[in-house]
């Protein structure tokens, strides 16, 4: 570097120091931050993917999925027109106590037990 | 460098290492940023969680300083890219001057010296920055710039026949 060059350097270097006159912040304070910000976004990442994985098991699951009853199967429509012993899926949600209407009614409509002179 | 000192994902950096070029690493980010300060912080903050991430891997093949100038450069890069394409999608719209947007703020500083270097090309201004005021050679500036070594010695060379050239015309001479 020649001696122009120097003065050069000392004037650019004066002019920009005065530019930057103020100091820079602490580095602590700038590494803080960085590193809270490193770590949202690697618990961001992490978030991303564990949602990712998550829908892909969802989605092997659904596809490989068995009801407990054994195979899936759909409504035989001929079947169903030729038999009265249909049930309804629905059924299944009764409760387990029930009573034969044509069985228990009459027994409780045509009772011969009286009361005051009266049949119940 | 001690061992805990040593980032997780950049076995080649110490934080010890970083925070002794920190403040120089802060006036690259200024100067990159027009000198706006908070935008600077963001910066180097941005630029940190690079290494820290170990998105931006440091393999020794330049310095330090080197290699974190590079970063900063990169991001500062991408920063005005980001911010010259909302100003032209706001200008499509018909926004007219960008509201919002940072606008360059002019240091305190109105020398003729430093008008002078403001006047260059980009690539001249950033040279004779890293050699002039970042005590870096001029191989090295040029790596920051992302140029081979012989277009920054070109670029430099124009730059310190540009600043002669200007000054001299303020009756300021720095010739032999």
């Amino acid at each position: 570097m020649t001696d122009s060059d120097t003065r050069l350097q000392e004037a650019v270097g004066k002019a920009l120091a005065a530019a930057e006159r103020l100091p820079a912040p602490e580095f602590d304070t700038v590494w803080a931050a960085a590193g809270a910000r490193a770590g949202i976004a690697r618990k961001r990442g992490l978030l991303l993917i564990g949602s990712a994985a998550v829908a892909a098991v969802a989605a092997i699951a659904f596809v490989f999925h068995t009801p407990a009853g054994g195979e899936w199967r759909y409504v035989d429509r001929y079947q169903l027109l030729e038999t009265t012993g249909w049930s309804a899926p629905s059924d299944s949600l009764l409760p387990d106590r029930e009573f034969d209407i044509y069985q228990s009614v009459p027994v409780l409509i045509e009772s011969t037990e009286t009361y005051g002179g009266t049949l119940l | 460098m001690r061992d805990s000192d040593v980032l997780d994902n950049n076995p080649h950096i110490s934080r010890s290492a970083l925070e002794a070029i920190h403040g120089q690493v802060f006036g690259w980010a200024l100067s990159r940023t027009d000198y706006d300060r908070s935008a600077a912080e963001d910066l180097v903050q941005q630029a940190y969680i690079e290494l820290l991430t170990g998105k931006a891997r440091f393999d020794r093949r330049s310095s330090l300083k080197t290699f974190v100038f590079s970063v900063v450069q990169n991001l500062a890069r991408s920063r005005y890219r980001r911010i010259a394409s909302r100003l032209r999608l706001l200008q499509t719209a018909g926004h007219g001057a960008a509201e919002g947007l940072e606008q360059p703020v002019e240091p305190q500083q109105n020398t003729a010296v430093w008008r002078a270097v403001q006047a260059l090309p980009q690539r001249q201004r950033d040279i004779v920055e890293l050699v002039f005021c970042r005590d870096m050679t001029v191989e090295s500036a040029s790596r920051v710039m992302g140029v081979s070594t012989g277009t920054g010695r070109v670029h430099y060379d124009r730059a310190k026949k540009a600043l002669r050239l200007t000054l001299a015309d303020h009756g300021e001479s720095f010739d032999d």
